[in-house]
């Protein structure tokens, strides 16, 4: 396997996401399926590429309309690129409903090709501030997630999912 | 300043000793020194075109939509806030961790007006449920165990709540995002503003950030003007050191770089709160690049012994108490600049090589010229160490009632009643019978020079070197630098010594820069520096080797300066071989534990010849102690003013000792000795406290 991609595998591991690797997207959508079943999720948030249709979107009952949900189940995301230095996940975010896909559900999937593993951020510096540039509506966001939502705020003691999703399900196709 | 409950020290300090090995573990492969050394210039930079960026960073977030006000002070930027709520109807706003709204006091100001503002960073939110203060930078309820906060819960819930702290977070969630999306604003800090895109960015851990940017419609920026940096690029350099440095991690769960307005209307709110005036200052703005990492923090001596509450006004420990000194006032930071020992431990680990103690050692010279000093240091300093002569004389006097003072043990007879906090904890030594120059004259000097042992050599085959002894040594342990000079002498040196005079630390130390100045001149003016000079106190040694020059800016000074050499690090250099073949027949390995003066460590870095010298001279390696680099809490003046803290450090530091089943300490620092030979002697303890030179002397023999 690719190094950087047996790196990025390894540090996302270490920031307590979970990697799962697939041959190719139809595998990926099958996992999606039964990952769906297993988690008992009836409906969750997609990512609005996602949400154009197709395979994937197909696999993962979600929510058609804008919405102001406080508890959702699961969100099904798909990130710009990967960093093996940190195994970040990074996003450049189209709206607030894309970051609510990201940040509200309990369980947040997110796929990534593996084509789209970088080193480090330095290396997709140049596309990080051409988006961050853009004006227009809506603004321009760049997220980077590594692993669930954490917080050590009591006794010092690793928690996770205070905020954001306790479980950050990576699918790398 | 008052010390903190034990269970919490203990806390403290489990947290900081984790820390450090979290971060020296994300740090493996990265070279710390490379990293922080450009993040400084990237900031120095930054700082320079501080207006320039600002300008550039507001017109670009003005293309993005966003609303960019400028703020002089607290007041100006609360009123902002207030009005931005009262346009939105907004009645309840939400936090994500913004230390600068903490400096502005924006909670109680709001709350004053009716509207309510929670934080939602979990730490945060419990102390604000608790009523009480954060405590930590970056831990802001560090001081709260499982137990308080479950407590906490149950009385504010009205029914009981189990101490789980997995349970504790998911109730936490539920009841902080109820509260978010009830919110009609979301106010956040900012960790950088890029100036060429004008976008904003955060790191968090916990996601609260996202949300407060995500749902609340209203997105208010509080951040204050030192944050900008030229570009996208350089956040990323930011980035690489900011986590690994402030919690011992790679990168923080979330990080986000915001670039206009989303669901509603953002404005960024840019305070400077007094940060020109800094940034204006030579010395001081430095500070400015402080990138709030809190590493300072997490590895001070003195915060993990008295808190956060303690040490703080509203920025917590050293670079805390120079940020309150602009910000809040010099009168704010008079205390706080008391308690930093000068250890200098905090550089080791500053991203951005703020020299923290310097500048509170500068800050010390402020507060004592707008605020005066108390009575005791201008009679020490003002009074006698100006001038050479007197202070010569007040060490005679102490030594003619040497018979009253002492009990012959080599230690002073206990304090009275109402100076017992001074030597509760440990013993005062008995000034010596005879100073340092007395006995090296009689033994070294031109007339009745004993010499002639074996070995020795009398004209100094290698050449002259001068030693310098150092207040303690002159006056109470000549057996330091006589050893010092027998070794040079063995190792075929011919030795002289430098003029019993003060070098001019302590009132430098204390902010009396001009009795430091005539102290130092004094010296300087008798002493010869065209060979090297060899110290055994590293303290001394800072002020020949650095200060000295800075005070004066003499190029008298400036060539002592370069000739001044440690005692350890002249013998682990220059001799290296006749160390590696130091025969100590018949002598017994003695186990041994070694104490790094800070000095010596964080500012000489000599700490690994020294070792290397007691491990020959004593035939074992060391057994190192837990954080043998941890103050003894002597630190001079620190001592006098702070007893209680001197006396927590000392205790921690005999037991570390305790622990390595040691029957010597080894040490390079008289003021360490008299701190930890005295400690062992009040707690009864059988390990010898001794001065690396005089084991090496012993090896010798």
């Amino acid at each position: 396997m690719d190094s950087l991609v047996e790196r990025f595998i390894e540090k996302a591991t270490l920031a307590g996401a979970e990697v799962h690797s697939f041959s190719g997207l139809n595998e990926a959508v099958d996992f999606l399926k039964s990952f769906v079943k297993e988690n008992k999720i009836a409906e969750g948030l997609i990512s609005m590429d996602l949400k154009k249709g197709g395979p994937v979107a197909e696999a993962f009952p979600h929510l058609e309309t804008k919405t102001e949900a406080m508890w959702v189940g699961a969100g099904l995301v798909a990130a710009d690129f990967g960093i093996a230095e940190t195994g970040t996940l990074v996003h450049f975010d189209q709206g607030d409903e894309e970051k609510k896909a990201w940040t509200l559900p309990d369980i947040c999937l997110c796929l990534l090709e593996r084509a789209k593993i970088v080193p480090d951020l330095e290396a997709i510096a140049p596309q990080i501030a051409g988006h961050l540039a853009r004006t227009g509506s809506p603004s321009p966001q760049v997220s980077l997630v590594t692993g669930p939502s954490r917080t050590a705020d009591i006794e010092n003691q690793l928690t996770i999912g205070v905020h954001g999703p306790a479980r950050l399900v990576i699918l790398l196709t | 300043m008052k010390t903190i409950d034990p269970a919490l020290k203990k806390v403290l300090q489990e947290f900081s000793r984790s820390f450090r090995v979290k971060r020296q573990n994300v740090l493996k492969g990265y070279d710390f020194e490379e990293l922080r050394t450009a993040l400084a210039a990237l900031k120095d930079d930054a700082l320079d075109r501080n207006a320039e960026l600002l300008d550039q960073f507001e017109a670009r977030a003005r293309a993005h939509g966003s609303v960019v006000l400028r703020a002089r002070d607290s007041a100006e930027a609360n009123a902002q806030i207030l009005k931005v709520c009262r346009d939105h109807g907004v009645d309840k706003l939400v936090k994500s961790k913004s230390m600068v709204s903490e400096e502005t006091g924006l909670n109680d100001f709001l709350a004053g007006h009716h509207i309510e503002a929670r934080e939602t960073d979990l730490g945060e939110w419990i102390v604000q449920l608790a009523a009480e203060r954060p405590t930590h930078m970056v831990m802001p309820a560090i001081h709260m165990t499982r137990r308080d906060v479950a407590a906490l819960f149950s009385e504010k819930m009205g029914r009981p709540i189990s101490d789980d702290i997995g349970g504790l977070v998911r109730l936490a969630r539920g009841e902080i995002r109820k509260e978010i999306f009830a919110a009609g604003a979301g106010l956040t800090g900012a960790n950088a503003l890029i100036a060429e895109n004008g976008a904003v960015m955060l790191v968090t851990n916990e996601g609260n950030g996202r949300l407060v940017t995500s749902v609340p419609p209203v997105h208010i920026v509080l951040t204050s003007i030192e944050k900008v940096v030229p570009t996208t690029a350089d956040t990323l350099t930011l980035l690489r050191l900011l986590p690994r440095n402030a919690t011992g991690q790679s990168i923080t769960s979330c990080v986000s770089f915001i670039a206009g307005p989303h669901r509603g209307p953002q404005y960024i709110i840019l305070l400077d709160n007094h940060r020109s005036e800094m940034l204006a200052d030579p010395r001081f703005r430095e500070t400015l690049r402080c990138i709030k990492c809190s590493a300072c923090l997490n590895v001070c001596p003195v915060y993990q012994i008295i808190g956060g509450e303690e040490y703080s006004h509203i920025y917590m420990g050293g670079i805390g108490t120079l940020f309150t000194a602009w910000i809040h006032g010099l009168k704010a930071s008079k205390e706080l600049a008391k308690v930093c020992l000068r250890c200098h431990r905090c550089e080791e680990y500053c991203a951005t090589k703020i020299p923290i103690a310097d500048l509170i050692t500068a800050l010390a010279g402020r507060i004592k010229k707008t605020h005066g000093a108390p009575v005791w240091k201008r009679f020490a300093f003002d009074g006698i160490m100006a001038s050479p002569g007197l202070h010569k004389t007040a060490f005679r006097a102490a030594r003619t009632a040497r018979r009253i003072i002492s009990k012959e043990d080599g230690f002073s007879r206990k304090l009275p009643a109402w100076m017992k906090r001074y030597d509760r904890f440990r013993a005062l030594p008995a000034p010596a019978s005879k100073s340092f120059a007395r006995l090296f004259k009689k033994e070294f000097g031109m007339k009745g020079a004993k010499g002639g042992e074996p070995g020795a050599t009398k004209g100094g085959a290698k050449g002259t070197v001068t030693i310098f002894g150092g207040c303690l040594v002159e006056h109470f342990y000549p057996e330091i630098g006589l050893a010092a000079a027998r070794v040079l002498r063995k190792l075929g040196y011919e030795v002289k010594a430098a003029p019993g005079l003060c070098c001019g630390f302590p009132p430098a130390n204390a902010g009396f820069d001009k009795a430091a100045a005539e102290a130092f001149g004094a010296l300087l003016e008798k002493i010869e520096i065209g060979r090297p000079v060899v110290t055994v106190c590293p303290t001394c040694t800072t002020m020949l080797a650095k200060r000295g020059a800075e005070i004066t800016g003499s190029e008298k000074a400036k060539a002592l300066a370069a000739n001044v050499i440690p005692f350890s690090r002249f013998v682990a250099e220059h001799e290296k071989e006749a160390v590696e073949h130091l025969t100590c027949e018949g002598r017994p390995a003695l186990r041994a534990t070694y104490h790094d003066s800070c000095h010596h460590k964080n500012l000489l870095k000599a700490e690994r010849c020294s070792r290397a010298l007691v491990e020959a001279a004593l035939r074992a390696p060391i057994t190192e102690m837990d954080e043998p680099d941890a103050c003894c809490g002597f630190a001079g003046t620190f001592s006098v003013d702070n007893p209680e803290i001197s006396a927590e450090l000392l205790a921690d530091k005999l037991e570390a000792i305790e622990r390595t089943g040691a029957t010597v300490v080894a040490m390079d620092c008289p003021g360490c000795l008299l701190q930890i030979r005295g400690g062992c002697k009040r707690k009864g303890l059988a390990v010898r406290a001794a001065h690396t030179a005089e084991l090496l002397e012993e090896a010798l023999k």
